[in-house]
């Protein structure tokens, strides 16, 4: 897993991508209007869409398909934005400086050395005991 | 044809590793440990922390010169695989890479300040990148022309909420430090406490055999039973009800 600063990194590419998203969706898919009485749509889906139907330029959806499609992006865009909002709350150690951490550092690097110490200790008195342990059990078992 | 690749993989095996590793056994790290503290002097032998070089030995045997690390290069700069690297590699700031610094600097995280105002900050940014796309977006819908305006204010937007962020890695990187050696921490701690856990148990079934008088009996029985196992489970029997009683 990744550490949460590369996480909220990625999370404000992937904002930048949805941006990127949403422009496409509505210059791709909006429906084309007639501004007055004597406009009419150009046709020009008929003639290219034969050959290359994935290259129109303007694909219309019908209206409450776009509407839907629109209202779900800008959603995934707030989302996204309270994600990174909890992610930076999130943040490591906030409200620790420097300083604070290197003396954490100092006093855990001697907890860990005295720990180790003592199962260092154990360690060496438990085969103590597994050796007194072992010659009772191979006193019984052969005798 | 199909020999090609193969053959390829052979002439870019991974290197062997450099001959000095031979050196590198538990008596010459040893014995070099030794040497150091001597030359340190008592008063340095219990607290060196993992920031300062080992000190430099002047004389030393030729079998453990090669333990010795060499001097960080005068120039600051190193090559590897082909690339030059700096030493002390630096975040360039972001008036060196020509984009406008659009929040007031928050205390670097290496002075001693605390960090909410960064936080805040960066929640600003997240939210003022939401408005200007909602602006980009409105002057698209009415002059799609003028857009270049706002998508550069959306870049810097962007640039500098991961300057922020990168400028906080090291600080990350010690909480990420602190983390696992609290974790290695508990870990030791537990082990210690279930060997010791474990001892007591062991133990206490020592005594308890003792108090029977197996043990004792079991070790001062002259050993003639040689004819099979018949009277050696008998003998051997109580044991295993004691064994049983205690671990269930």
């Amino acid at each position: 897993m990744a550490d949460r600063l590369t996480q909220l990194q990625d999370a404000v590419d992937q904002l930048a991508n949805q941006f990127v998203a949403s422009l496409y969706y509505i210059n791709k898919h909006h429906d084309l209007q007639t501004l007055s009485a004597t406009d009419t749509v150009r046709q020009e889906k008929k003639i290219e869409g034969d050959q290359d139907p994935g290259e129109k330029e303007v694909d219309p959806y019908p209206a409450d398909v776009f509407r839907a499609g629109q209202k779900e992006l800008a959603q995934d865009l707030i989302i996204k934005e309270q994600q990174i909002e909890a992610f930076i709350s999130m943040l490591p150690g906030l409200d620790n400086s420097e300083k604070d951490q290197q003396d954490t550092i100092r006093q855990l690097e001697e907890e860990l050395m005295a720990a180790e110490q003592k199962r260092k200790e154990a360690v060496k008195e438990k085969e103590a005991v597994l050796a007194r342990l072992e010659s009772v059990i191979r006193s019984v078992k052969r005798p | 044809m199909a020999e090609q690749p193969q053959a390829n993989a052979l002439a870019s095996l991974f290197p062997t590793p450099p001959p000095f590793w031979q050196s590198f056994t538990a008596k010459n790290v040893a014995r070099i440990e030794e040497l150091r503290a001597a030359q340190a002097g008592p008063e340095h032998t219990s607290h060196a922390t993992a920031t300062s070089l080992p000190i430099r030995l002047l004389e030393l045997p030729t079998e453990l010169r090669l333990l010795q690390p060499p001097e960080p290069p005068k120039d600051g700069i190193y090559r590897c695989f082909g690339d030059t690297y700096n030493l002390n590699e630096e975040l360039p700031s972001l008036e060196e890479q020509g984009i406008p610094q659009v929040y007031t600097p928050p205390a670097t995280p290496t002075g001693s300040g605390k960090h909410f105002d960064r936080a805040l900050i960066l929640k600003r940014l997240a939210k003022s990148l939401l408005l200007n796309f909602l602006e980009l977006v409105g002057i698209m819908s009415v002059n799609p022309e003028q857009y270049a305006e706002k998508v550069q204010d959306l870049r810097n937007l962007f640039i500098n909420f991961h300057h922020l962020l990168n400028e906080y890695r090291p600080h990350q990187a010690r909480e990420s430090l602190i983390l696992m050696m609290q974790d290695q921490l508990d870990r030791s701690k537990a082990e210690t406490e279930g060997i010791l856990k474990m001892k007591a148990q062991v133990e206490s079934v020592l005594e308890e055999l003792g108090k029977k008088g197996l043990v004792e009996k079991e070790q001062n029985e002259p050993l003639m039973l040689e004819d099979g196992g018949k009277e050696d489970e008998d003998l051997s029997s109580d044991v295993w009800t004691e064994l049983r009683k205690e671990f269930g």
